[in-house]
């Protein structure tokens, strides 16, 4: 898999692997995807959209 | 308390009790608490709320219709949830998930949905829980109380009110469908807050 193929968490940083993730266009503006790992979910770790600054959750 | 112009006046939303919290609080929902009053009960900001509602709208409306579900296992919450889904177009799973609904493809009620609206994290842990395993985004009502694990957008109000619901869920299905654009800015919405209002 290239780095570009790469799903990372928009918390964490983390490489994504495996089916529990959650990956969604921004709540605010839909241009960026946010993908969430698994940990970051359960923690309620708050994610920032790069392009309009949203922040969630 | 955030100044803008909101969905509905603010009074439409204190006479609801939209802002009414509960005497407790977790860290995660501390962000939308805008007092404490003197009776112990913590207060939301309504700004807060109104302007999560529209981003839950315009976040919806970017998804399949049909693929949308509302989930309430709380009482008060059945009939709104119910009919949110029926107004966007999506499916609607109210009293007790059927656990493997969103996991088990061998059930006959197994669906694919893709995005959850959970009306209690609480009460719908259920629906968190597989939504989780499953990888699809939730959207929940939260109170004061509620820890926002598996959560992905909160809207925060009060969760408990038959009245509460029903306008948040009357403003969340308005809003949706606008941003469908089901329903021009100037076209008045045909259901009313009380035909979301569960019976007593």
């Amino acid at each position: 898999m290239s780095d570009e193929d790469e799903i990372r968490c928009v918390s964490c940083g983390i490489t994504i692997t495996g089916p529990a993730f959650t990956s969604f266009p921004c709540p605010e503006c839909g241009e960026v995807t946010i993908a969430r790992c698994k940990n970051c979910r359960k923690q309620s770790n708050h994610y920032k959209c790069s392009e309009c600054g949203f922040i969630g959750p | 308390m955030v100044e803008e112009d909101t969905l509905i006046p603010v009074e439409d939303y204190l006479k609801a009790g939209v802002h009414i919290g509960t005497q407790h609080k977790t860290n995660d929902m501390e962000d939308f608490i805008y007092k404490v009053r003197d009776d112990g009960l913590y207060i939301f900001d309504i700004g807060k709320t109104d302007q999560r509602i529209r981003t839950a709208a315009r976040f919806l409306s970017r998804f399949d219709p049909s693929k949308i579900l509302a989930v309430s296992a709380r009482e008060y919450g059945k009939r709104p949830a119910e009919l949110f889904a029926k107004i966007v177009g999506g499916k609607s799973s109210v009293g007790r998930m059927i656990p493997g609904m969103l996991t088990n493809p061998n059930l006959d009620h197994y669906i694919e949905p893709e995005i959850v609206v959970a009306t209690d994290p609480i009460g719908d842990q259920q629906a968190l829980k597989e939504a989780n395993t499953s990888g699809i985004p939730v959207i929940a009502l939260c109170d004061t109380n509620n820890m926002i694990s598996n959560v992905d957008l909160v809207i925060p109000a009060n969760n408990k009110g038959r009245k509460a619901l029903s306008m948040v869920y009357w403003l969340l299905s308005r809003e949706t469908v606008k941003e469908q654009e089901r329903l021009a800015d100037d076209e008045k919405f045909k259901y009313e807050v009380e035909d979301f209002e569960a019976e007593i």
